[in-house]
């Protein structure tokens, strides 16, 4: 009897066997069928140094785990991305090359760094979003109205930091002291330098991001006026927005998110979205967001491509009212 | 006192000190190999910090850091090909003292002096943080403008024959930063409409092209020419180590190269090479005995003691700036600034209150990497200066292969792959025509500083020239530029004269 069982149990364990032989055969079909992505290690192109880079580090990692793949940030900066964007123009659409872009896919085109726009690329997910803030040195402007007042008394007094013409922070720039309705001179000087400039006197007022000047406005040595999105940022959430001052027309916010290659099968960029999506999620991301100051906005593709273009049109508007275009 | 027993807590555990041996020993080891630097081996870990402790990855990064500035004098003193920009200087004198059979005193000087460098830097910053901090802000673009024009003036000290020489060269270095996207007004220069040469000219690149290149077309070129020549006595090369009585006699000038390297470290936007050159035309000029001054540039113990203890006092320094203002003076402190963000160290002044634990870790991570670092080297350099027992055809293929691997890793681009072999056959020509290639990488080194602080002050005084006279320092800087190029113009001339006495008295 036992030895009849033995054998029964023999049977049913081939059978069992069988049809997991069969079912995996069919898995591999399938897979096949699909193309199994990803085939190989993604390189994940990053453009810009700075927390551009150590953000899109951690994207990186966090794609790996939700896509079943190696992803290696690789940078490739110069040219404010044009470099970068043009790599991936020179490789196969296949998903394999992926790009950590933002608004400068837009000012490299315009800045005539780039032939294509961002027409070229298929938007995968946008991930993150930075917000400029407007910052003076303690003592010299209470707030943005006596600022406002100042400008329009004094034009072309006020001297303005900017990271260079036609950087994302002129651009703010711009359009915050648009908004202020008044001339400002715009002072060019190397990346980072905003806070020390402030502090010696040597600039009025800066538009950069708030990590530079958190710890300064903490310590009383520099105020933090407004920020330029329609809404507060959770990681400052007592500085007022712009609009809030009376100001509704200033709304910039600098994206960053996933592209591809256009033309890359749309199997892959769902793939690469949905890790996306899992990453934005998790605790892990949102504990990176607090510590380095940036906010998560995750978008799917759609929305991120409606985002890019309406942006596109926004930026190009600007730098020819700027004078910054190529014609 | 508090704050220092809680940072004791927090580095007084096996994973801090694992994490700083094997941060120390990679980046000696990618500074030495010329062709990677310490920038690239702070990349590379950077992501593994991610998911440490706080103390953990930074104390790794920091390590790296050190490990590199005193791993570039390795290959730059045994091979002539500097492994990071700040040795640079250290060639001339390192190189010609290794060829005379006496690499491993010059190693062991450079490891103890970049040791000393190091840690009094770091007792001056953590004394007076405050004070050079304050002293930094001090520098805006017209002040920073005249220390690097003071830089350039030392290209007079460089210039080994001739001053004309020396500025040959160092303009071409100039001409050649201008290559790529011009940052201030983000146009671009020299590209041809090629999206790649946006990039510019990397230092790093033209650095290996320049010295490397050379060295390699060099090596076959004897070896062709004549076959069964010896090429190397292998009996020359010692391993002895410096003696105590030896260093002692440029303690003075030690002390006064770590107060150059700590003063320029802190200043935003200045870095290592700066201050290299800075100590190396320093030690020159300021020896007084005219046979000794000689020496310079033909392996004299100075030319390497001033700029490794300069660019090691720099690490000290360029915490100030980062710590306090959050500006990294070059790539390499960059990364550690995102290393520090990812852990939440915002810097500013801030951190020195919600983070001091934090920031007085930092300084006993410095303190350990400079122990573990020295304690690493001079056990290295038995075994390193045996290198110089392999036959320099073999090595140069060695060197080839790196070269071209490691001018491709620093930015991912073949660009400079091309920018690498181009600035070697530049520099291949120069060795043939007596033209001095260590001005170039002054010239690309100062370049950018020097065009990008003179656009900005030019606008902040919207035109007005009188800005580079504006302030102490600045008039300061102005006067000992005078002074140099006077005394170098006066010692040219009465050279001109001796010799030409000397031929009248021949004739006669």
């Amino acid at each position: 009897m036992a030895l009849i069982k033995g054998g029964k149990m023999k049977i049913v364990k081939k059978i069992g066997s069988l049809i997991a032989g069969i079912s995996l055969f069919a898995m591999t079909i399938s897979t096949h069928a699909f193309a199994k992505f990803p085939e190989k290690t993604v390189e994940m192109t990053i453009l810009f140094g700075g927390t551009a880079k150590s953000v899109g580090q951690l994207v990186a990692k966090g794609l790996e785990k939700n896509l079943g793949g190696t992803v290696v940030p690789v940078s490739r900066t110069g040219g404010g991305g044009a470099v970068g964007y043009k790599y991936i123009q020179s490789r196969p659409a296949s998903g394999h090359d992926i790009v950590w872009n933002s608004n400068s896919v837009s000012t490299s085109h315009y800045k005539g760094k780039t032939k294509f726009n961002y027409k070229a690329f298929e938007p995968i997910s946008a991930m993150t979003t930075e917000v400029p803030v407007l910052a003076v040195k303690s003592g010299t402007f209470n707030s943005v109205k006596e600022l406002a007042a100042y400008v329009k008394k004094n034009p072309g007094k006020l001297k303005v930091g900017i990271s260079g013409k036609g950087s994302f922070t002129h651009l703010t720039s711009a359009i915050v002291f648009d908004a202020l309705g008044g001339k400002v001179t715009y002072i060019p000087y190397g990346k980072g330098k905003a806070p020390a400039e402030l502090l010696a006197g040597r600039i009025d007022a800066a538009v950069q991001w708030p990590g530079q000047f958190r710890s300064f406005h903490k310590a009383g040595q520099l105020k933090m006026l407004a920020v330029t999105s329609p809404n507060r940022i959770p990681s400052d959430s007592n500085i007022p927005t712009m609009q809030e001052l009376g100001y509704k027309k200033v709304d910039v916010v600098m994206w960053r998110g996933l592209a591809a290659k256009k033309g890359t099968p749309k199997a892959q960029i769902k793939a690469l979205e949905k890790a996306a999506a899992a990453y934005a999620n998790s605790s892990e991301f949102k504990a990176a967001s607090k510590k380095i100051g940036f906010t998560i906005n995750y978008l799917n593709a759609k929305d991120f491509g409606k985002k890019i273009a309406k942006d596109d049109k926004k930026i190009k508007k600007l730098m020819n009212k700027l004078g910054l275009a190529k014609k | 006192m508090e704050n220092l027993i809680t940072a004791l807590g927090l580095i007084n555990n096996y994973e801090v000190f694992i994490a700083i041996c094997i941060g120390s020993f990679a980046g000696i080891i990618f500074g030495a190999i010329p062709g990677l630097t310490y920038s690239m081996a702070l990349a590379l870990m950077l992501p593994f910090t991610f998911t440490m402790q706080p103390v953990t990855g930074i104390s790794l990064l920091l390590a790296t850091y050190i490990g590199g500035m005193t791993g570039g004098s390795i290959s730059a003193i045994l091979i002539g090909i500097p492994g990071t920009p700040s040795a640079a200087a250290t060639v001339s004198d390192g190189y010609s003292l290794s060829k005379k059979g006496d690499a491993s005193i010059a190693l062991g000087t450079a490891v103890i002096v970049s040791t000393i460098g190091g840690l009094i830097s770091l007792s001056l910053m953590i004394v007076m943080v405050d004070f050079i901090s304050k002293f930094a802000i001090k520098f805006g673009p017209a002040e920073i403008f005249m220390l690097v024009l003071f830089g350039f003036s030392t290209i007079c000290g460089l210039a080994e024959k001739s001053l004309f020489r020396g500025l040959v060269a160092g303009l071409l270095g100039l001409m050649l930063m201008t290559i790529g996207t011009d940052e201030i007004e983000g146009v671009q220069r020299f590209t041809f409409g090629n999206v790649q040469m946006l990039q510019g000219v990397n230092l790093l690149v033209a650095m290996i092209g320049l010295f490397a290149v050379p060295h390699i077309l060099e090596v076959f070129n004897s070896r062709i020419c004549d076959e069964d020549q010896k090429n190397y006595d292998i009996d020359v090369v010692k391993t002895k180590l410096p003696s105590f009585a030896l260093l002692k006699k440029y303690f003075n000038l030690m002390l006064r190269c770590v107060g150059l390297g700590t003063s320029i470290g802190a200043i935003p936007g200045s870095g290592g090479p700066i201050a290299a050159f800075l100590a190396y035309s320093h030690a020159k000029n300021s020896e007084k005995d005219l046979k000794e001054k000689e020496l310079y540039g033909k392996g004299h113990l100075g030319g390497v003691i001033a700029p490794e203890t300069a660019n090691n006092a720099v690490t000290g320094g360029a915490m100030v700036p980062l710590l306090s203002l959050g500006i990294p003076g070059d790539p390499a402190t960059a990364i550690i600034l995102g290393g520090l963000l990812i852990h939440g160290l915002v810097p500013g002044p801030m951190l020195f209150i919600e983070n001091a634990p934090q920031v007085y870790s930092i300084y006993l991570a410095i303190l350990l990497a400079y122990i573990v670092v020295f304690l690493f080297q001079v056990n290295f350099i038995k075994h390193i200066v045996k290198i110089l027992r392999v036959k320099p055809h073999h090595l140069a293929v060695g060197i080839l292969i790196m070269v071209v691997v490691g001018s491709y890793a620093i930015r991912n681009s073949f660009l400079d792959v091309n920018v690498m072999i181009i600035m070697g056959l530049i520099g291949y020509f120069f060795n043939r025509i007596r033209l001095p290639v260590t001005p170039i990488v002054l010239g690309l080194v100062l370049g950018r500083t020097i065009e990008q602080e003179y656009r900005t002050a030019m606008s902040l005084s919207a035109g007005d020239p009188s800005i580079f006279f504006g302030s102490i320092v600045c008039v300061l800087f102005f006067m000992l530029i005078i002074l140099t190029i006077a005394l170098q113009v006066r010692k040219r001339v009465i050279d001109v004269r001796n010799q030409k006495k000397l031929k009248e008295v021949n004739q006669a």
